[in-house]
């Protein structure tokens, strides 16, 4: 079958691959409808995440049709439309059971590699290298689904591909960092990052009662999606001093919640941008943390912090001391979308949650290298490239 | 011993090649986390109890010693003890007499596969899967290394 893979930094090819085998019993295969871009693959495109091999199929958001079960599958069967969750989740231990879902003891057969870097291996996810469990990934015509019951999820049948399609993981993680963050009735939530993950918290937060939301970016057709399609407020870092029109904008407290969803390769211009870009090219640090050193600062006294953008390692100049002396509480996760999707379905069936606009640019999936280069370059108003392998 | 062979012997890794990607990762880690022991001496790190935490009855734990463990016959002393706030029941093992790097990696792997037996009812398995042509590079070798050990390292 015909498959995107990395083939190196920056390098991304359609190769000829083998086809998915049910591996275990609780496996389903999928013949895959939609499978998206999502800004965690471009940590691993540029070799942030120094865990990919070449050949690695890439991709963890997705829709696609059951085609084979194993026999202990018990809630889906051959025909179920469904998305997949990004993260192999058993649905048994103990981190399951708390709906704690990518940090599933039992996702990742590679534990050592993750125990390694950070003392303790989370789950596994599907197409994200080998430290997070060697999966190939859905930008294929067929994957391989693990742990069915727990991980893919029914469409109901009024929701059409791409709407559905965001739920795997933009929307569930959106939702996830407003939810998890505390948002309630009354709240201010700023929200760095204006991708499909940033609209996403934008929009939960707004469903979740949130009195106020601004949503922080300078590119220009991500903040006009945020204005049209999620009805938030908008500030462009570009051109404003974010700090002090948040602290304008919130009576002089700062928001109530923030939310990152920008992650380890922030952008930033100026001395602290060089100062980065060189650190991280010495390697005295992996990440750039620019949105969430600016969160620290903007966030009001007792606030809560979550970063959704994913971080691998170290970073350097992290405000602690305004953590700890402001009361701040911070949090973040990989995605626990198992917990989210059934409801996200719901509410997009209703009409509430809309997510067709993300879909900028929906390509074969011949054109992967085409569609990987402009959703990294940001070009033509790429906000997320859909793959169609079937098609 | 000089730096690049400690790192090769951490992630077992034989190859010059394999240690110099190595070492390339060690600005991801801190000192010291993700081995088992950091300033144990090796009689000590030797001895301790090794535990996975599983969601089950403690009493059917009990009752029979699961199969990947039971493999290792009398050269293992297992410990079964509940665990705290609803969390089912701890399972403990280690060797009655000093072992190899080697055979600490066996046990690691033993436990995690019968905390998996019993929580899913199978062993999780990655290979094969789909992918493209791997290209030969120092780097992916001493990835493949990595991945080779990964079940057999980590802190457990
Ligand atoms: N926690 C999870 O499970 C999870 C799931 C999906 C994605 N993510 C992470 O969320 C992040 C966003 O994902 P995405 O798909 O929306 O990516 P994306 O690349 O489409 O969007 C990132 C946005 O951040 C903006 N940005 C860059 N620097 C900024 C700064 N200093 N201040 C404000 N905005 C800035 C960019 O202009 C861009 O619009 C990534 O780090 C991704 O890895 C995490
Ligand atoms: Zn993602
Ligand atoms: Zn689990």
């Amino acid at each position: 079958m015909k498959a995107a893979t990395w083939t190196g930094v920056n390098e991304v090819s359609v190769e000829e691959v083998p086809e998915p085998q049910l591996l275990n019993d609780h496996d389903v295969i999928l013949k895959v409808k939609q499978s998206v871009t999502c800004g965690s693959d471009l940590h691993l495109l540029g070799g942030y995440i120094p865990f990919m091999r070449a050949g690695d199929v890439l991709g963890h958001e997705f829709i696609g049709e059951i085609v084979e079960a194993g026999p202990a599958v018990r809630h889906r069967k051959v025909g179920d439309r469904v998305v997949g969750a990004p993260f192999a989740a058993c649905g048994n231990c103990w981190y399951c059971k708390q709906e704690q879902y990518s940090l599933c003891d039992n996702g990742n057969a590679n534990p050592g590699i993750t125990e390694g870097l950070w003392g303790q291996s989370p789950g596994g996810c599907l197409g994200y290298s080998h430290a997070m469990g060697g999966y190939a990934g859905s930008h294929a015509e067929y994957i391989r689904v693990p742990y069915a019951d727990v991980g893919t999820f029914v469409v109901p049948e009024g929701i059409s591909d791409t709407r559905a399609l965001f739920a795997s993981d933009a929307a569930s993680t959106g939702w996830m960092g407003a939810d998890l963050a505390g948002t309630k009735p009354g709240d201010v939530v700023a929200v760095w990052g204006a991708g499909g993950v940033g609209q996403m918290a934008a929009r939960a937060a707004m469903l979740l009662g949130a009195e106020q939301v601004v949503v922080v970016d300078r590119l220009p057709e991500r903040l006009q999606q945020v204005r049209e399609h999620v009805g938030a407020e908008t500030i462009d870092y570009s051109s404003t001093d974010v700090l002090a029109e948040l602290r304008e904008r919130t009576g002089g407290r700062g928001p109530d919640v923030c939310i990152e969803a920008v992650g380890m390769e922030a952008h930033s211009s100026g001395a602290a941008g060089v100062y980065d870009q060189v650190k991280q090219q010495l390697r005295l640090q992996t990440d750039r943390p620019t949105a969430l050193r600016e969160a620290v600062m903007a966030c009001r006294k007792g606030g809560s912090i979550f970063t959704l953008g994913v971080f691998a390692a170290m970073v350097d100049k992290f405000p602690l001391g305004a953590l700890m002396n402001k009361g701040i509480t911070l949090r973040g996760a990989q995605v626990h979308a198992q917990r989210y999707i059934p409801e996200l379905l719901e509410r997009m069936e209703r009409g509430e949650l809309t997510t067709e606009h993300l879909a900028t640019h929906v390509l074969p999936l011949s054109e992967a290298p085409r569609g990987y280069r402009m959703f990294k370059e940001k070009e033509d108003g790429c906000v997320r490239a859909v793959f169609t392998p079937g098609s | 011993m000089p730096l690049p062979k400690i790192l090769a012997r951490a992630a077992g890794l034989a190859t010059e090649a394999g240690s110099g990607a190595l070492q390339q990762l060690q600005h991801l880690r801190l000192p010291g986390v993700g081995q088992s022991s950091v300033t144990d001496d090796p009689d000590t790190a030797a001895r301790r109890w090794r535990a996975v935490t599983v969601l089950a009855d403690l009493e059917q734990l009990r009752a029979e010693t699961p199969e990947p463990l039971a493999r290792f016959g009398d050269r293992l002393e297992v410990r079964v003890t509940p665990a705290p706030g609803g969390r089912g029941a701890e399972l403990a093992a280690r060797f009655r007499s000093p072992v190899t790097e080697e055979e600490l990696g066996e046990l690691r792997s033993a436990l995690r596969e019968a905390k998996q037996r019993i929580e899913t009812g199978e062993v999780l398995r990655n290979e094969p899967q789909p992918h493209g042509h791997r290209k030969q590079t120092p780097q992916g070798e001493a990835l493949d290394g990595m991945v080779e050990r990964a079940p057999k390292e980590g802190v457990l």
